[in-house]
């Protein structure tokens, strides 16, 4: 059995991403640095055969998506949910969750300058946000975090994928006024 | 626009003493494209106050508070329409500028050790902008994902109800119904009938015996029930007398209108 088939069945056949180590425990001929290689080679295959999709690396794991070149013709498949877009509201608590977890509603609140409660608790229904934790102090708050389907949603591998602050387009280098 | 939306070019007023202000440039104001942005359109006093600086230029960090403020102000104008959580964000902040414009009138030493009285405003406007730009990376991030699915996404289509179809009968087809049904009400009657199966003697024949082969006796009624049309009655009485003829059976009623019995003719019984 050629274990890059295996792979490819495996990936093919999930729909949820599947880390290297997941894939690698099917088959004892296997291993975590193969696993990567078989993937980088049906990568490879898939693009010299011009698939309608590919393997994207999402939530630390591997999964098979289709082409965003194809999205129009999974738009016209009236059974493809229409996924809602996140409001700017929402965007921006995520930012900060995803950024400052643990982190508890009043600091969101503080830096958004703006109440918080109803896109929290948008955003934990959405299952983007969890409680991870209960803070210090009065009442122990809840403390929030991102959660897997937050990097599946947005198709980041991990958070280390999020731009760092030197890498966003605004002003932030000399901060020695708030000294 | 909703109800609650504030829009300065809707609402008329005059010049107010207030407005004139030392800094110059702001006769202009309501002409200003700057300040004609509805308030709905900030995520709250930290987003328009970055539009205020960001949209003029302004050094961040030696932000002209005076002007600031008046132009904040100009902009929260009417905010109390807005429901009162959202109004009372816009109106803290308002305080809080003004409370910094007082603070940098206060004389102070040259040589002392300053604290700007706006510092702990730009760290807030800074660390805000800083996530406001992350959730511009996040829409981006989510509209990409978005143009991707994964395997199963796609669900079957699932079978319409009928009544959900649309009518796909148009006029033409109930018209050619009509005339279809007027030439065959057109057409003249037959003068007779046929039955579209006819019933024959030697069916009945066979079924009686069948019939009499496991019993030595049955009523008429009952070789008839199964069918109760007048036809098979008919042919099973002809039948029964054919039987009777050829001596394989005996019919016997104790009176007229009473049950008819068939019996079989070798049951010494029956004899």
């Amino acid at each position: 059995m050629r274990p890059d088939r295996m792979v490819e069945a495996l990936l093919f056949a999930s729909e949820a991403p599947l880390s290297a180590a997941d894939l690698a425990r099917v088959d004892e001929s296997l291993n975590e640095d193969l696993v990567e290689e078989i993937i980088a080679g049906l990568r490879e295959e898939y693009e010299s055969t011009d698939r309608a999709f590919g393997i994207v690396e999402i939530a630390g794991g591997y999964q098979i998506l289709t082409r965003p070149e194809y999205a129009f013709v999974l738009d016209r498949f009236e059974t493809v949910p229409t996924t809602a877009r996140l409001s700017a509201a929402a965007l921006e608590t995520l930012a900060i969750i995803a950024y400052r977890q643990p982190v508890g509603r009043a600091e969101v609140e503080e830096i958004r300058g703006v109440s918080a409660g109803g896109v929290l608790k948008t955003l934990a229904e959405r299952n983007l946000i969890e409680v991870v934790a209960r803070g210090e102090g009065l009442g122990r708050p809840l403390l929030y975090g991102t959660t897997r389907f937050f990097l599946e949603h947005f198709g980041f591998r991990t958070l280390a994928e999020l731009p760092r602050s030197d890498e966003l387009d605004v002003i932030l280098a000399d901060r020695t006024a708030d000294a | 626009m909703t109800s609650g939306t504030l829009s300065l070019t809707e609402i008329p007023h005059p010049p107010e003493p207030e407005t004139t202000r030392k800094e110059g440039g702001e006769g202009g104001r309501e002409a200003d494209p700057l300040l004609r942005v509805s308030l709905d359109h900030f995520q709250g006093p930290l987003d328009l106050l970055l539009h205020l600086i960001r949209k003029q230029d302004i050094d961040i960090f030696d932000i002209p508070v005076a002007k600031i403020t008046a132009q904040f102000l100009e902009m929260i104008r009417g905010v109390e329409r807005l429901e009162l959580e959202k109004a009372g964000e816009f109106i803290e902040m308002a305080a809080t500028l003004v409370r910094i414009k007082a603070q940098m009138l206060f004389p102070r030493k040259v040589e002392e050790e300053y604290d700007d009285p706006r510092a702990d405003l730009v760290r807030r406007l800074l660390e805000y902008e800083h996530f406001r730009e992350v959730a511009r990376v996040l829409d981006g991030a989510e509209r990409a994902r978005q143009k991707t699915w994964r395997k199963g996404y796609v669900q079957l289509r699932p079978r319409p109800a009928a009544l959900d179809l649309p009518l796909e009968t148009g006029w033409a087809e109930v018209e050619s119904a009509t005339k279809a049904l007027a030439a065959r009400l057109a057409r003249p009657e037959p003068g007779y009938r046929f039955q579209s199966r006819p019933v024959r003697m030697e069916e009945k024949i066979e079924h009686i015996l069948l019939v009499l082969m496991e019993r030595a006796r049955v009523e008429f009624s009952a070789l008839v029930s199964p069918w109760g049309t007048r036809m098979h009655a008919v042919m099973s009485l002809l039948a029964c007398l054919e039987l009777a003829k050829r001596s394989t059976l005996s019919l016997r009623q104790e009176s007229p209108f009473a049950t008819l019995w068939v019996y079989r003719k070798d049951d010494p019984d029956a004899a």
